[in-house]
């Protein structure tokens, strides 16, 4: 904590600096010393953080005007307010953003701060402690995953990697999973059919769930597996007709049309994997390591539940992506951007960070942080040495900076339902895709030249 | 204070004051002072209204001539562009058809349902106030809640409508999914039939007893009486039920409420029956990031519904009688 310069000393603040002191001290005396920064400072401003309700809990609040002496001043996540705000001036100094498909929308629209400066000077996130997954956050203005650092993942997951319980596996006698090596996509699908539990037209147990983090960063995941790519080389088009992501979308609309699990023609009203995977009724979840901050809380489920490598697809490349790598970035044009940074690197690098790590909610996105993953338990071990062997599989998927993911999500929610119903073939889909996509992608170059 | 020191009405418009202050103020009659005093207590209505409505619609209207999303740097002015665009989109005419048969079916649905409801609560009923508040409960539930609850019960694997058609053999539907949703959207309306229920219930309570009376002593059974007596009587409330509801179910949301994920882009995964006009809009301004093409097709509703009231009135011109006083109008 430090005073401003040239600030005089009141006797409100001599007490807090003393007792900033004795904390430090403290913290130091325990053993467990706090990387602290000391190259940029911010204490004494208020930041406004855009952000989920999850994300900044009002006792992360305290703790930051304790640890920091920022008082942070929370805003729900809405597209439409943070445009709203930049619009009028008034921006967030920190934004909440999915790094996969946020990173190179708005970077190629000049919003964000480049934040290479600030990581030069950290002390708490130097770039070598940094994991590559961090690297979603880079954009060159071509191509992402490369060029200056934007934001930063909070934590991740590679979330093609799929949890399987081994209850449902029983029961509908069907073998697990190899432990490290993964299935085929073809085989995922098999297996989903098999401990796929139907009864008077009601579906009790969900053979797997398979859907991504966003379907437009699925599909793209999808078809690198495949061995191919999505968009072009400019990221201006895409082409759903080549025979790879043909392959990928002709195996995903099968997976919805199988009605395995849930999908836009079978949705599931707990809207996301966790409430249904810990009822037992879903045998399979693609959803990467995170989803075990769920699961190890339920006593019950963990010793059950275990964590598979990304399937691949025959002939094509065993990738294992993260298709979110949620974290923040600064506005550029942002009134306190030190103070912001002064949060972002407590937040990215100090206690919340190493709360979230020892939680098991997603990977820690500093590689020194790794060893406060949970591992006490034998199953919790099982889920890390599947899951470090992983991360060497771990590849950015760059997505396009002209088009929003959920602009070419709603373009897919739109037109895709046909070919689940049975209504359209896959090829026939594949090339409205193209003709829809590719205008709102032209539209998204025009606007950004 | 005697009655002489008591400011006629002469003084106080100011025409004949005492000496010299005549000369220090304007003349000012009561009606401009009127006039003034309506303005001054009008006037946080009138500053609002030009703040929150016109200013929004007049900005919209610009935005409708330019390909602005929000945060895009080369944006522009297209003109007319967006209402050319408007006209060939098949999104739009098809939720805009949707629409149309949604407002032509649900809201007479509604307003039979709130009317039959109150003719019943009407009756010298044990209990009636009882009835009364049950029936318009559902009102009162936050649309929020109710869509939750609708979701929850219809869904197909976990929903009690399902359980209760297992309980009788027959196979679960999916009745979030085409082509059932359209029917559990017009059940969310004829949920909340409680509120025309009570505009109905005072319309009712509102017609002389002594026309009913007169018809029975004539020999008209109960549905001549209310075929011919309580109908015309009550045609000003239909009528006013009419057009709030026309314009409510244009602009109706609901669907968003019963999305399986309720976010800009997943209201496009809505079964195509429920993908009304006003989700249309949602998903170009909110998915697509599209303000311009989405305010062009804002203003076009906007037009539509004003078109559509006239017609209303129009057509009911010959249908709708006012039971006013004579003596009022003069």
């Amino acid at each position: 904590m430090r005073p401003h310069a040239g600030a005089a000393v009141s006797r409100r603040r001599f007490l807090s600096l003393s007792a900033g002191g004795a904390v430090a001290g403290a913290a130091a005396l325990s053993g467990c010393a706090m990387r602290v920064s000391s190259a940029v400072g911010g204490s004494g401003e208020t930041v406004t953080v855009m952000a989920k309700a999850d994300d900044f809990s009002p006792e992360l609040i305290k703790q930051a005007q304790k640890d920091i002496g920022v008082k942070i001043n929370t805003v729900l996540y809405s597209t439409s307010k943070l445009i709203a705000m930049m619009t009028n001036g008034n921006p967030p100094d920190l934004v909440r953003g999915v790094g996969a498909v946020d990173a190179p929308y708005y970077a190629a629209r000049g919003v964000m701060e480049d934040l290479d400066p600030y990581f030069a000077k950290s002390s708490v996130l130097g770039p070598a402690d940094l994991d590559p997954v961090n690297d979603l956050w880079r954009y060159d203005g071509r191509t992402q995953g490369k060029g200056p650092r934007y934001g930063m993942a909070k934590d991740f997951s590679q979330d093609s990697m799929f949890w399987y319980n081994t209850a449902l596996f029983d029961q509908a006698d069907v073998d697990y999973p190899p432990e490290l090596d993964p299935v085929t996509y073809e085989e995922w699908l098999d297996k989903a059919e098999r401990l796929t539990r139907r009864k008077n037209g009601q579906t009790t147990v969900f053979g797997g769930s398979y859907n991504g983090v966003l379907t437009p960063s699925l599909l793209a995941s999808l078809t690198v597996a495949a061995g191919g790519n999505l968009f072009t080389d400019d990221y201006a088009r895409v082409d759903f007709t080549t025979p790879e992501a043909r392959k990928a979308l002709g195996w995903y609309i099968d997976y919805c049309r199988t009605k395995v699990g849930p999908s836009i023609i079978q949705p599931d009203p707990n809207t996301w994997d966790g409430p249904t995977f810990q009822a037992n009724r879903l045998a399979m979840s693609n959803s990467g390591y995170w989803l075990g901050g769920l699961i190890n809380a339920d006593k019950k489920l963990a010793p059950l539940s275990r964590l598979a490598p990304a399937p691949y697809f025959e002939g094509g490349r065993r990738v294992s992506p993260c298709q979110a790598g949620t974290g923040f970035w600064i506005p550029s044009t942002s009134h306190h951007k030190d103070a912001a940074w002064r949060v972002f690197e407590w937040f990215f690098g100090e206690a919340p960070a190493k709360a979230r790590a020892s939680g098991g909610w997603g990977i820690p996105t500093l590689k020194s942080l790794r060893p406060l993953m949970p591992a006490q338990e034998d199953y919790q071990k099982r889920v890390l040495t599947v899951q470090e062997a992983e991360l060497k599989h771990y590849s950015v998927i760059a997505f396009t900076p002209y088009a929003t993911a959920d602009s070419l999500l709603a373009l897919f929610n739109q037109i895709a339902p046909a070919a689940m119903n049975g209504h359209l073939s896959v090829d026939a889909l594949a090339g409205r895709l193209n003709s829809a996509m590719n205008d709102q992608l032209k539209r998204g170059k025009e606007q950004v030249g | 204070m005697t009655v002489d020191q008591i400011p006629s009405v002469v003084d106080r418009r100011g025409s004949a004051p005492a000496a010299g202050s005549a000369a220090s103020r304007p003349r000012t009659s009561i009606a401009t002072r009127r006039h003034r005093a309506f303005y001054m207590f009008a006037s946080p209505w009138i500053i609002g209204f030009a703040l929150l409505t016109i200013a929004p619609m007049a900005y919209a209207l610009w935005l409708s001539f330019t390909t602005f999303d929000g945060i895009s740097p080369r944006w522009h002015y297209v003109g007319f562009g967006n209402y050319r665009e408007l006209f060939s989109d098949a999104q739009t005419w098809k939720s805009l058809g949707r629409t149309g048969l949604f407002a032509i079916t649900s809201v007479p649905l509604s307003i039979i349902a709130g009317l039959g409801l109150a003719v019943l609560v009407n009756r010298p009923l044990k209990a009636r106030g009882l009835f009364r508040t049950l029936l318009y409960l559902p009102a009162v539930v936050p649309p929020v809640g109710a869509g939750i609850a609708f979701k929850q019960l219809f869904d197909q694997n976990s929903g009690a409508a399902n359980g209760v058609l297992n309980l009788f053999g027959i196979d679960a539907l999916g009745w979030l999914a085409d082509p059932y949703a359209r029917y559990v959207l017009i059940m969310t309306v004829l949920w909340t039939a409680g509120n025309i229920m009570i505009i109905s219930l005072a319309g009712l309570q509102d017609i002389p007893r002594e026309f009913l009376e007169a018809a029975r002593i004539d020999g008209a059974s109960a549905w001549r009486s209310f075929r011919s007596i309580t109908v015309p009587l009550l045609s000003p409330v239909l009528l006013f039920q009419t057009v709030t509801g026309v314009i409510a179910s244009v602009q109706t949301i609901m669907p968003l409420l019963l999305a399986p994920d309720p976010t800009p882009a997943g209201i496009t995964a809505l079964p195509q029956s429920t993908y009304l006009y006003m989700m249309h809009v949602f998903a170009e301004y909110f998915a697509f990031g599209r303000y311009g093409y989405a305010s062009a097709l804002l203003w076009v509703l906007f037009v539509l519904i004003l078109v559509a009231t006239g017609l209303i009135f129009k057509a009911t011109s010959g249908v709708v009688f006012y039971n006013v006083d004579p003596e009022a109008k003069k």
